[in-house]
Formats: C-alpha cells, structure tokens, sequence
C-alpha cells in the first residue's frame, strides 16, 4: 500500500486503495486541515513533491488558477498511485477527536419531515461515533459519487445514524434515496468528518441558524446541548429560515428536549412574502439573518455560532455577524461546502 | 489619519504588522512604492496575513494558514477558504510617514 510522508517525516501514514490523502491521514490521526471533504473549501491544499497522484477534479472550486500554477493539489480529491511526499501545513487543531472509519450500514426507516426532506435511518453493527454536528460520507448502490450528510442524531451504541436530506430536483443520489432505496438496503458509510461540532466546554450562549436540511446538524447540535448533566446558566437560541410556509420544520424535535421554551428558544423565518401570505402565514417574513440580529440584539457579541444552511444564507450571515459585529471566526462554526 | 509607520519601515513586497490599542492589528503593505493598509487578521481564522505570502504580480496575500487569499488594494477575496472581504482603509503618504484613516467608519467592499 502507497507510503505518504508529510514534510519530510513530519508524518507518516499509509493509503487504502480508493482512499483519498485526506481521509486516508485522518483515519491515521493525522492532523489534515479541512472542512468539507469535497473539493469546495480549500482548506487541504498541499504540494506533492515526490509520487505521483490522481486527481479526480482537477477542476474543483478549491483551487485558484494561481493555485494550480503553483502546482497545487486538493488533498481531499486525490489518490496516491505509488509512495507519496507530500508538502502541506498541518494543523494539531484538526487531528480527528474520532477518527473515520468505512463500514457497511443498513436503511431502517424512512420518515417525512417537510414535502422534500425526509429522515433516513441507517443502522451499523457497531457503535455510531461522530460529535454532534459532524457528518458521513454515503456511498449509494448505482450512485458514482459519495456524497456528504450530516447526522441529526447523538452518538450511540445501537449503531443508529439519522440524516435529515432533502430532495434535489434531478440529483442522482436524492434520487435513489428517495425513489428506490427500501429498508434493507445497504450503503458504505464512511464517518465522522467535519469542524462545526459542539465546542461542550465554550461557556459562551449558543445560537444554532439552520436553513433548509441544515436543520440535521444543527438538531445534532442542540441535541448535544441538551443532553449536558446540569443547567449551567447558558442558553442556546434555534433559528430556522424557511423559503415557505411548508418548508418550516424542526420544532416537533426541538419541543421533545428539556428546557424548551425556557433556556431553549425556537424561531422561524419564512423568506417568501407571497407564499406566506397565500398561506396564511402570521409569523415573521424576513431572511433569517434578520431575525437573529433583531432577536438577539446586543447579546449577540457575546455568543456562539453554528450555522448549517444554503451558501446564500451563510454569506448573509457572515456578513452580519463578522463583518458587521466583528464577531471572531473562532466562534462561528460551519463546514464551507461552497 | 493615524500615522502607523514609515514607508522605510516596509520595504518593497513586504507587509509589516502595526498593533494600536482598542482594535485589531493591521497590516501595511508595500506593492512596488504603493502603500495599503488593511486588517491584518484573515477573515477565516486566526492567522496574521504578515505573515503569509505576498504575490506582487497578482497583488495578492496568501494566507499562512490555508492559503486562502486576498487582494491587497480592495481586501476581495481572492482563494477559497476566504469569503468574507478584507476591511481596507484609505491610505495617505505625508513625507516619509504612512498615515491611514483607520477611525473612519470602515466599509466592505462587495
């Protein structure tokens, strides 16, 4: 199996066939900076020095032109052909708490949750470990690439994983999951990856802001919240931003955790004016980033954030919430799949 | 105006960082005899740009940290992981001292 050398034996790990760098260091313990595994955030840009490797896109999002004249590769969509050097800046931050594994899970149930998101439950033989907001890479039968979806659910030992996904119009995978995959079903799971996972020991009040399946994460999130052993005086604030009225989801979730209602807040905007209106709608009509900045006024300074949501949502709340309030990067939290 | 340092201070392709009180360090950089002051922190983590790598033809910094990137006169983003602009501030040379209008209501470019 292909040998990889990070800067001159800084590290060391070997490569399964299929694997990517990326993953093949994180399931060696290797500090591998990343966000999203898919080719979008950039974070894993590397030089190879000796060795050879595939690049299986070489058109990725997360390289610039200036990259690619620098002969730079994405760490996350490259495979090793023989032994590797490779150059690139590890980070001690990013050495996985848990580190991935592949293993085969099976389709359980199928849920309705909104018209176009569904929660799918797969079940592994062995204990599901992940941190609450990280996500799995699923490989699907008949589907040519995997794809990433995060866990709504909390570790467990039954194996149990709940995605929360929402049907793309066309897409191949959303697709099979929707129309051909029954319970019974097997699919590769490859888990756990991600950044935007609970910081348990940040004193700090948390607000969670999910658009669209985003809601899974930031469930995950919440969940983990919740399940600390005492009351500590902190408070954690869900905000959802729907397009519609029928999109609006993850109340019934959130009102099943303890503290709902006191030191838990739940609040919905829908963005759509007409189609609130059409349907009735009494609550707030307004982008979501809107609602957060009304809601929390000055406390806002003071917060954590976890965002998970369409690119147009983040950027908005990047936005309000860096730029505007100079809230420090280290205290908002999100995968950048954009 | 604020005067951060002198144009001596910073040679031709290099930055240097100017930390005042009350607000978050600044980098000043130097493109060919062109000065510019911008934040020095990346707006995607905790890294100082001083300290990453300065593209002169591309009038560029790169990130030390990911290598995410910036260009220097508007603070765009210019490499992903970054997204979020850089704040600049307008620049003036008076003698041989680098002033920049650092107190000013600071806008980001789109």
């Amino acid at each position: 199996m292909p040998l990889i050398t990070v800067n001159d034996g800084e590290a060391a790990f070997v490569c399964e066939p299929g694997d990517t760098l990326l993953r093949a260091g994180l399931r060696s313990g290797v500090g591998l900076p990343y966000e999203c595994g898919v080719g979008a955030c950039g974070c894993c840009r590397g030089e190879v020095g000796t060795g050879e490797v595939i690049d299986h896109w070489p058109a990725a999002p997360g390289l610039s032109d200036r990259d690619r004249r620098k002969g730079r590769i994405l760490a996350c969509q490259c495979s090793p052909v023989g032994d590797v050097q490779l150059r690139l800046r590890l980070d001690p931050a990013a050495v996985p708490a848990i580190p991935p594994r592949r293993r085969t899970a099976t389709l359980v149930a199928v849920n309705d949750v909104t018209h176009d998101i569904r929660e799918f439950v797969f079940r592994s033989e062995e204990a599901a470990a992940f941190l609450p907001g990280q996500f799995a890479f699923l490989s699907l039968p008949g589907v040519e690439r995997e794809r990433a979806y995060s866990m709504a659910n909390l570790a467990n030992d039954r194996g149990e994983w709940r995605f929360y996904i929402r049907r793309v119009p066309g897409g191949d995978a959303t697709g099979r999951l929707f129309d051909t995959l029954k319970p019974g079903a097997e699919v590769g799971l490859d888990a756990p990856y991600g950044q935007a996972y609970l910081r348990a020991e940040s004193p700090r009040d948390i607000v969670c802001i999910a658009g669209g399946s985003g809601l899974a994460p930031m469930l995950s999130v919440t969940r983990g919240y919740a399940a600390r052993t005492a009351r500590d005086g902190r408070r954690l604030d869900f905000f959802y931003g729907a397009r519609t009225p029928a999109d609006v989801c993850g109340q019934a979730e959130l009102a099943m955790l303890p503290g709902y209602g006191e030191d838990l807040g739940f609040q919905v905007a829908v963005s759509d004016a007409e189609a609130a209106q059409a349907a009735g709608w009494t609550g707030r009509t307004s982008l979501v980033h809107e609602l957060v900045e009304a809601t929390l006024g000055d406390r806002l300074g003071q917060c954590e954030f976890y965002l998970a949501g369409p690119p147009g949502m983040i950027e908005a709340l990047l936005q309000l919430l860096q730029t505007k309030h100079r809230i420090p990067p280290e205290r908002i939290h999100f995968d950048r799949f954009f | 105006m604020k005067m951060l340092c002198n144009t001596g201070d910073v040679p031709a392709g290099e930055s240097r960082r100017i930390e005042l009180p009350g607000r978050p360090p600044l980098a000043v950089f130097n493109l060919d005899g062109s000065f510019y002051v911008t934040d020095d922190t990346c707006t995607h983590g905790d890294a100082s740009l001083c300290d990453g790598e300065i593209d002169t033809d591309d009038g560029v910094v790169e990130c030390p940290y990911h290598q995410g990137a910036f260009e220097i006169a508007t603070g765009r983003p210019a490499g992903a992981p970054c997204t979020v602009a850089l704040r600049v501030y307008p620049v003036e040379i008076r003698g041989e001292a680098v002033y920049a209008a650092v107190e000013e209501v600071e806008t980001a470019c789109p």
